[in-house]
């Protein structure tokens, strides 16, 4: 299992970078995450966004609704699209499980079934 | 598996060649090229719905881990199918290949490959019913048009029935009537008796099995994101609007796409339906186990889209409503106006749909017991129940597209422009050849709308995008409307790709912009809560 080291941190993801135990996350978790993924810096608009993201998951088993999570954080209309490169980056670090093929067609190619 | 990367570029895409392979069609095997096929379907979809052979596989691979008596399988099914569906033995015998129907298809247009002309698509499976199922394909084999059925042959089939989205174009050039999608219909019927299906339809498939709706949304989740459309109609309008769950005694049940309860931008459409329905006083619900107009087992057999739509039905009785509302879906109306009177008959425990406002009764749902919403929009208008500020819809130039399934299938012309035309000023149509019954499909429908078939896609898109970009050219056309959930999810990469810049709506959208509701505080914001422009808004 391919091990992220982040200053003392040592965290397990999978194969992909996707986070293993869910509980693991916090700030420097996902600061580890997201240099593996090639961001630099989490500013705190993007742990804001993480945040929102990842209390969302673990109410409702779902990504919010983009919208709804630059209105509820005061941020700028499309503001996952800014902060991240897709919203499937912004699911992986916010350190939700692997998602299923379907999740990544809904989020990366922003494809929903009829 | 396909290769997950960019389609080329337009430049090179649009160069298509139409000439065919130096040999027969028969002679020419089956070419899996990435970017133009899905992912084959995992067995854990399969199991969650009781499908036969559930297991994982790759179209790439020579391996398909067919069942040994895979052959067996698939003429049994042929020979059941021929028995039970007299269209499909009519279908099989008719054709006389006049060709008719070959410029007609969007992924023939947009891709130039000659098993893509509906004719040879649906020959892909005539050669094998004359073979086995025809005395003159028995004895005279090839020379009959008839060919063994062997792996390759069903790979074949599998390959180019997940290039065909059912959209029906070609029938409407038939001389003899014959409905190719059926043909599609009935060989992804068999290939599914094989397991082999496509990951991008029976994941919604799953998802829908369990918990009602194709995206899996749960009940809680159905109500946390109706609840922040409402939130932005506050924002928007000062009015908070109310709506209710699973509601016993109310006199409608409604049921959108459920792509409308995430997607952009089918939440706006939503957000337009909520509007309305407050502002007229609808005594309605939604239900949270039943939350999906559309239906992909449709795409998969009709047992399972039986085993999938049931729901809604089993809804309105629990519910104790007279009728049911459906959003703006598109194969919705095919499958609950076409196949649900024939699977069940009219439910006897729901009413003739009547307008609660107008009084008007919708005799042409009699049977299915269910109003396509621009149905009920467009006659709330037309006895005047309605106020609109069209000047709100003043920054679009707006062109419609017909979606296959509720204009070529279900004759839904007239409401939507008539919808539009009242809420908004700037309507202008694309050519003759592409609009209404003669509609282009936006080459994703029939659940091809996936990530991994992105060429196919755009390439099948082509056509439409390309009546897209005349009326962009000629009138300044900045939106393209419709009413299908496929539509909105498939049409704004199709137009980001092919016309940059033009955006894409639902009808209600519209009609949530320029509705002018009792007690609304003055707009400058539109659904998407981004500045109107001339409404004091920045711009």
């Amino acid at each position: 299992m391919p091990i992220v080291e982040y200053g003392d941190l040592k965290i397990n993801v999978d194969d992909e970078g996707y986070l293993i135990n869910f509980d693991d996350w916090n700030e420097q978790t996902a600061c580890a995450l997201a240099e593996r993924e090639g961001i630099e810096e989490l500013t705190l608009e993007k742990l804001e966004i993480l945040k929102f993201v990842r209390q969302f998951y673990k109410e409702f088993n779902f990504f919010p609704i983009f919208d709804a999570v630059c209105k509820n954080l005061h941020q700028p209309h499309n503001c996952i699209a800014e902060q991240f490169a897709s919203p499937l980056l912004t699911w992986k670090l916010a350190g939700l499980p692997k998602p299923d093929e379907f999740i990544v067609t809904v989020l990366e190619h922003k494809q929903t079934p009829g | 598996m396909a290769t997950k990367g960019k389609p080329p570029k337009p430049e090179e895409l649009s160069k298509i060649s139409y000439t065919p392979p130096s040999k027969g069609w028969m002679d020419t095997p089956v070419e899996f090229k990435p970017g133009m096929y899905c992912h084959g379907t995992r067995a854990k979809y399969l199991e969650a719905v009781g499908m036969p052979f559930p297991r994982d596989w790759s179209a790439s691979e020579a391996d398909w881990k067919l069942p040994d008596n895979w052959k067996e399988i698939v003429l049994q099914g042929i020979k059941e199918r021929l028995q039970k569906f007299r269209t499909f033995h009519v279908f099989m015998d008719i054709c006389v290949r006049c060709g008719a129907c070959a410029d007609k298809c969007h992924f023939f247009l947009g891709g130039g490959d000659p098993k893509n002309m509906p004719v040879l698509r649906a020959e892909l499976l005539r050669s094998v019913y004359r073979k086995y199922f025809t005395t003159s394909g028995k004895i005279l084999g090839k020379a009959a048009g008839a060919r063994e059925l062997t792996e390759d042959v069903l790979k074949e089939l599998w390959y180019y029935y997940f290039q065909c989205t059912e959209c029906r174009r070609c029938s409407l050039f038939c001389p003899y009537g014959i409905d190719q999608a059926e043909i599609t219909i009935i060989g992804r019927e068999l290939l599914n008796l094989l397991g082999l299906n496509i990951d991008w339809i029976m994941g919604p498939v799953a998802n829908s099995y369990r918990t009602g709706n194709h995206l899996g949304l749960e009940p809680h989740t159905i109500k946390a994101n109706i609840d922040f459309m409402i939130d932005d109609i506050e924002t928007i309008t000062g009015i908070k609007v109310d709506t209710t769950y699973n509601r016993k005694g109310a006199e409608i049940l409604f049921i959108g796409p459920s792509g409308d309860l995430f997607g952009v931008p089918g939440n706006y459409v939503t957000m337009g339906e909520l509007m309305l329905f407050h502002e007229i006083g609808l005594d309605y619900t939604w239900s949270t186990m039943a939350c999906e107009g559309g239906n992909f087992g449709f795409f998969t057999s009709m047992e399972v889209a039986k085993k999938l739509y049931y729901k809604i039905y089993s809804e309105a009785k629990r519910l104790g409503v007279k009728w049911i509302l459906g959003g703006e879906c598109g194969h919705q109306w095919r499958l609950m106006n076409q196949f649900a009177d024939t699977w069940w008959g009219p439910p006897d425990f729901l009413e003739e749909p009547v307008s609660p406002i107008t009084g008007t009764k919708f005799e042409n749902a009699k049977g299915s017991k269910i109003v396509h919403i621009t149905e009920f929009t467009a006659d709330l208008i037309k006895h005047g129940k309605l106020k609109f500020d069209k000047s709100r819809n003043d920054h679009l130039k707006i062109t419609f597209h017909d979606s296959c399934n509720t204009a070529r299938a279900m004759g839904i012309f007239e409401e939507p422009r008539y919808i539009i035309n009242s809420v908004c000023n700037h309507f202008y149509e694309m050519p003759e050849s592409t609009i209404r019954e003669k509609t282009f499909c936006c080459g994703s429908g029939s659940g091809l709308n996936a990530g991994e078939n992105i060429e196919l896609r755009m390439r099948g898109g082509f056509p439409r995008a390309n009546a897209v970009k005349y009326v962009r050219d000629t009138f300044g056309v900045n939106m393209l409307a419709n009413i299908c959930a496929i539509d909105r999810a498939a049409l704004p990469t199709l137009m980001d790709y092919w016309n940059p810049g033009m955006d894409v709506c639902g009808v209600h959208e519209l009609v949530g912009n320029a509705l002018v509701m009792k007690g609304e505080i003055e707009r400058t914001l539109d659904l998407r809560t981004e500045p109107l422009p001339g409404k004091g808004g920045t711009e």
